[in-house]
This record gives structure tokens, C-alpha cells and sequence, in this order.
């Protein structure tokens, strides 16, 4: 990436949902113009209602729309756009799209094309941490080509072990492998998987760790070879590897550790020339050991966490950064008050397995009051359409510290009321994580879903 | 003239494994190439042998790149769209129930993509369609040029063109109306 000056004046965003408006915000915020593109599920969308111009790229099907890169380049150059905002989820890592986009004059708002296509193969992203310092877990940088050499290689870094995608990411492609005799099928299973949904069937085997957290570090890179954390989130509560409730700093980790943590990440984004917003995945085991998982080379979901804890808009920091200019702060200039937790409220039925409950929002009325801020493109008479991920609002609550800000949280879900026919959201199984006394206590690993049952709900006021 | 090459990347490859090999058990390079080829070989074979071919493709897998070219043969866009045309706004199937309906209706030709409608092959030939003119189904009536990709636009049922509503060299939009068709 040059580290030249460009204006932005006016940036396309490349996205929907929630994220869009979100992204349109700093737009506006920021002076610059906004030109939302959207699908036709998507035309009366809350982004057009702030938007200064919307362009209608294609049907509701994503790989029509959303994921349509020529559609997405030409909206952008019809409308005088000099930048385009990816957002999360379609094709914000998708380095091919950052060169098109380059390649039609457009700054692409993410890492350069070159650093995102080698941290996204988790093959090359691995080698990468591994040459700057970073501790992987046991098992093979290089990606596993036969199951007869993945059962060797399991046997070397012992049960149980986990077969990964090395184009995978979002908690797709990957399956973990308790005995000798799962191997040959589980592996097998996983290069086809891994070839449906990315077109790579490539896959790696590394050593699974089974009371792990999950723990990642926001850092936030210029163009001119600086580079500063913006501290960690702890991202444990996941529902089959998709995450629900996030939440900044870690509970329950020594500082010490939080600081070696951020210190890898910080050196491995500067090691291998990030730019812009990015997010450094790491394990955690009870003994304190960390080892890198992988980098997201885009805006997260649960950036709003890492805000509410630095005072730092991460998305403006995001069009400052495309646009060359220098971070202008250092990492002594960042300073963490409070604690931030955020629920994912999606529009999924938890009595019938999570399916997507879409339908028309006959009542919408988010949750206010003090530190309680909701992300939400969602409105009364919205049609949550069918065609996209089921996020429907993002609840996010600030107190000095972690209990008043979880009881603030279960005060705000309570508050929160969405209705419609056919509409269930996930807000009550919230509410009973919330209430679960491993998670109160932060005594909770990735696998505190596994066996949660919505019957331990305790109601917090509601009766 | 088909061109298929294979070149390295241009990912670095990282030079210290001395703290990675304490952790990790690297695997031959050969055999990780080796699968990468397979995967390739596969993936181009898929794409040669189904659907129209594309102008430039480029598979990446890892460190290794591989570019199959098509040189232009003419200006004219040649083959089917990677898109069915007959798309209509919110449904696919729209288009179908319409063009089963005998009778007057006026039918409305759609933008099966953003960009810019042309209503003639070049700048110099005559336009595909008039007003006036009998059309047959799926007869090319204009194109929409979206990042150099020629998409042919097509009558989504036999008809006459009773109304060309947008100019050569417009900008439109997914799903705007391009021309009517009445009845053949």
C-alpha cells in the first residue's frame, strides 16, 4: 500500500444490514458521501434511509448481489465513489475484490491485497506468525495433503486434534477428533466441506484444545509502519463456533498475560505490513498458555465492545487509515476504562434448534438508557428477509465494571421487545447465559453452550 | 487460443523457523504442492469443461498462482451470460409465469445487472432492436456492460417491441426497465 494521501469523499458500501449502517455513520460522520448498495430484499433497508444515493446491484441471492464483485465495482464508479467500505462477510477478505477494486482506481477499506491473501490461507498465515515469534499449537504449519499423513501427524501431537480448512473462517470447515479410528472419514468429510464452501479443499491437523477461551486482540494499523492494540475481547460464549456474547477486557485473566497477548499481536501485524483494522485470534488454556488461532483482516462484529472501552470509533480509524493518514497516537495514548458486553440478538427459534425465524416485525422497541447502545438496521414493519445471516440487533452495555455491566445487560435484553408472526428471537437464551453462574463468574471455557439447556432460565424481573 | 500457466505467488516465504520448529512439525513442501496441483488441475478441468468461457481467470491456492487466459477473438461479446437475463426484480420465477400468458399484456425487458445499456454491438452497427421490430424469445435485444463484461440482454418471450425506454450508453440499475414487448 502507497503511503500517499487520498481523500475519500465519497465511499459505496459494499454490505448490508446492520454493518451498513454502521459503516454509512462514519460516513457521515467523517464527511463523506455515502452510496449504499443493496439487493432487492434489501430496498427499503435502514442504510437507504441515510445513504445519499442507493444503487440496486442485483437480486436477494448474496452471490447476485452482495458477493458480486463486477456489479459491486461498477455501482462504485457510477456513482463517483473513490472507496469502498466491505464491511464483514462477503467479500471484505476476499483479496481478488481488493485488487479488482485497485485495479478500477478505488481505495479498498481493509488491508493491502498481498497482506490479506497471505493471512487469509491460514497455511501461510501460520508460517507467517510462526517466523515472527508467535506460538502455534502442535501440528502442521503446511497444509495435510493425505488422511494417511494426518494420522501420523495426530499420532506425533497426540489426541484429541482438530482438522481445520486453510481457506476456512466464520466456524466453517473444521471438526474435531476425539479417537484413531474417526480420522480417515472425519477427514475426508472436512476436505469436501472445505471444498463446497470455499473452493479449496486443502485442510491443516493441529492439536485441539478442549477448556479453552477464546481470546482476540483488536490492533489498528497505518500506513506508515505503525501499529497499536485497542486490547482484547473474549469471545468463549459460542454456540457451534458462532459467537454470542462478547465482551472487552477478558474477565479473569492476568494482566501479564493480557499483555503478552497484545504484545504478539502487535508484533505480528507490523511483521507482516497490516493496514487498517484487524483482529488476531488467540487460545487460551487454563494454565495461561496462548497459541495464535488466525488474523480477521476486516471490521468485526463485536467491534463495538473495543469502543465502548477506548472512546475510539474503530470504523472512522478504519477510512482515516485507507486514506493515508497516520495514526497520529501512540500505544500510550490508548487508555481502557470499564467494561463492554454485547449480545448478538439474532432472529433464530432456540426452542426448534435455532432455525432462522424471519418474518415481519410487527413491534420493534429497543432497549436505552445509560450505556446501552444497540446496533440494529432492524425498525417496526421491518421484513427480516430470509435471503441473509440472522443478526438482527447488536446490544451493547458499558459499566465501570464487569458485574453491573452484565446486570445492565440482562436489564436491557429484558427491555428489548421485538414481536411479529413467526418471529423468535434469541434474547430469552441470552438473558439464561447471562444468568449461568459459570459465565458470571467467568469460570466458562468455548464449550459452555455444549450441554445449556434454556430450562436452567432464571426470569431477572421480568415477572 | 488457450493459454494455461503456472507460476509461483508472490507470498514470502518466512525465512526464521528456528521458534516455529519447536511447535510445529512442518510437512514436505513436495507433498503440500503436489496437492495444491491436484486441486488446481481439478478446479481448472471443472471450469474448461462447464459453462461459456470466461475472458481471464485466475485460481490462487496458497503460494501458487495459476492464470488461464482467452485471448479476444472478436469485439463482439461472444456467449451466453454467466446470469440468466430473464430475472425480474424479486422473484425468478416471474418471468416464466408471464411469458406462459398468451394474450396483450405488455411485458417489461429488465437490467439483469448495473451498468450501462448499449442498444447496438458497437458504436457504428445498426441497433439490435427497433421499435416496431417482432422479436422471438431469448432474441438479444441489447447489452449491459458491467466492469467490461458484455451481458447480453434477451426478450424474455416473443413479442414486438412496443417502447425502447432507455438510451444507448445509459447507466442502469439491476432490475430497471430497459423495453416493452407487447404482443408477437
Amino acid at each position: 500500500m502507497s503511503t500517499g494521501r487520498r481523500r475519500l469523499s465519497t465511499v459505496l458500501i459494499a454490505n448490508r444490514g446492520e454493518i451498513a449502517l454502521r459503516v454509512a455513520r462514519a460516513c457521515r460522520a467523517s464527511g463523506i458521501r455515502v452510496v449504499a448498495a443493496c439487493s432487492s430484499a434489501d430496498r427499503d433497508s435502514a442504510v437507504t434511509r441515510v445513504a445519499d444515493r442507493t444503487i440496486h446491484i442485483g437480486p436477494p441471492k448474496a452471490r447476485k448481489s452482495y458477493l458480486n464483485a463486477p456489479a459491486l465495482i461498477q455501482a462504485a464508479l457510477m456513482a463517483g465513489a473513490d472507496g469502498i467500505h466491505p464491511g464483514y462477510g462477503f467479500l471484505s477478505e476476499d483479496a481478488d475484490f481488493a485488487d479488482a477494486c485497485a485495479a478500477a482506481g478505488l481505495v479498498f477499506v481493509g488491508p493491502p491485497a498481498a497482506v490479506m491473501r497471505r493471512l487469509g490461507d491460514k497455511s501461510t498465515a501460520r508460517a507467517a506468525m510462526a517466523a515472527a515469534g508467535l506460538p502455534l499449537l502442535p501440528g502442521a504449519v503446511e497444509p495435510v495433503p493425505t488422511a494417511h499423513e494426518a494420522a501420523l501427524l495426530a499420532t506425533e501431537v497426540g489426541y484429541p486434534v482438530i482438522i481445520k480448512s486453510v481457506a476456512g473462517g466464520g466456524g466453517r470447515g473444521m471438526r474435531v477428533v476425539h479417537h484413531p479410528g474417526e480420522l480417515a472419514d472425519a477427514f475426508a468429510e472436512t476436505t469436501a466441506t472445505a471444498r463446497a464452501l470455499f473452493g479449496d479443499g486443502r485442510v491443516y491437523v493441529e492439536r485441539y484444545l478442549a477448556n479453552a477461551r477464546h481470546v482476540e486482540v483488536q490492533v489498528l494499523c497505518d500506513g506508515h509502519g505503525h501499529g497499536v492494540h485497542l486490547g482484547v475481547r473474549d469471545c468463549s460464549v459460542q454456540r457451534r463456533r458462532q459467537k454470542l456474547i462478547e465482551e472487552s477486557p477478558a474477565p479473569a485473566l492476568p494482566d501479564t498475560l493480557i499483555d503478552r497477548l497484545t504484545g504478539a499481536a502487535v508484533r505480528g501485524a507490523l511483521a507482516t505490513g497490516y493496514v487498517g483494522a484487524g483482529t488476531f485470534e488467540f487460545l487460551v488454556d487454563p494454565a495461561g498458555r496462548f497459541s495464535f488461532m488466525e488474523v480477521n483482516c476486516r471490521i468485526q462484529v463485536e467491534h463495538p465492545v473495543t469502543e465502548m472501552v477506548t472512546g475510539i470509533d474503530l470504523v472512522s480509524e478504519q477510512l482515516r487509515v485507507a486514506a493515508g493518514e497516520p495514526l497520529g497516537y501512540g500505544q500510550e495514548d490508548v487508555r481502557f476504562t470499564g467494561v463492554a458486553v454485547e449480545c448478538r440478538v439474532n432472529a433464530e427459534d432456540p426452542d426448534r434448534d435455532f432455525a432462522p425465524a424471519a418474518g415481519v416485525l410487527t413491534e420493534f422497541v429497543p432497549p436505552g438508557g445509560p450505556f446501552v447502545r444497540v446496533d440494529t438496521h432492524a425498525y417496526t414493519g421491518y421484513r427480516v428477509p430470509a435471503a441473509y445471516d440472522s443478526l438482527l440487533a447488536k446490544v451493547i452495555v458499558w459499566a465501570p465494571g464487569r458485574d453491573t455491566a452484565l446486570a445492565r445487560m440482562r436489564h436491557a435484553l429484558t427491555e428489548f421487545r421485538i414481536g411479529g408472526p413467526g418471529v423468535h428471537t434469541t434474547a430469552r437464551y441470552l438473558s439464561a447465559v447471562l444468568a449461568d453462574p459459570r459465565f458470571a463468574e467467568a469460570r466458562h471455557d468455548t464449550h459452555l453452550l455444549d450441554d445449556f439447556a434454556l430450562t436452567t432460565t432464571t426470569n431477572d424481573g421480568t415477572e | 487460443m488457450t493459454d494455461v500457466g503456472l507460476s509461483p505467488g508472490t507470498g514470502d516465504v518466512p525465512g526464521d523457523w528456528d521458534y516455529a520448529r519447536d511447535l510445529v512439525f512442518a510437512q514436505p513442501a513436495a507433498s503440500a504442492v503436489r496437492a495444491v496441483l491436484r486441486e488446481a488441475a481439478d478446479t481448472v478441468a471443472t471450469l474448461l469443461t462447464s459453462g461459456p468461457a470466461p475472458a481471464r481467470l485466475s485460481v490462487r491456492a496458497g503460494e501458487v498462482a495459476i492464470e488461464v487466459s482467452w485471448p479476444d477473438r472478436t469485439a463482439v461479446p461472444a456467449g451466453p451470460a454467466p446470469t440468466s437475463t430473464v430475472d425480474t426484480m424479486d422473484t425468478a420465477d416471474t418471468a416464466d409465469t408471464v411469458a406462459e400468458r398468451p394474450g396483450p399484456d405488455v411485458t417489461v425487458v429488465t437490467a439483469s445487472t448495473v451498468g450501462v445499456f448499449y442498444r447496438a454491438p458497437s458504436p457504428e452497427a445498426d441497433p439490435y432492436v427497433r421499435e416496431g421490430d417482432h422479436v422471438r424469445q431469448g432474441q438479444q435485444v441489447g447489452i449491459v456492460e458491467a466492469m467490461k463484461l458484455m451481458i447480453p440482454v434477451e426478450a424474455d418471450r416473443a413479442g414486438t417491441v412496443v417502447r425502447i425506454l432507455r438510451d444507448n450508453g445509459d447507466e442502469v440499475e439491476y432490475g430497471d426497465a430497459l423495453m416493452e414487448l407487447g404482443a408477437p
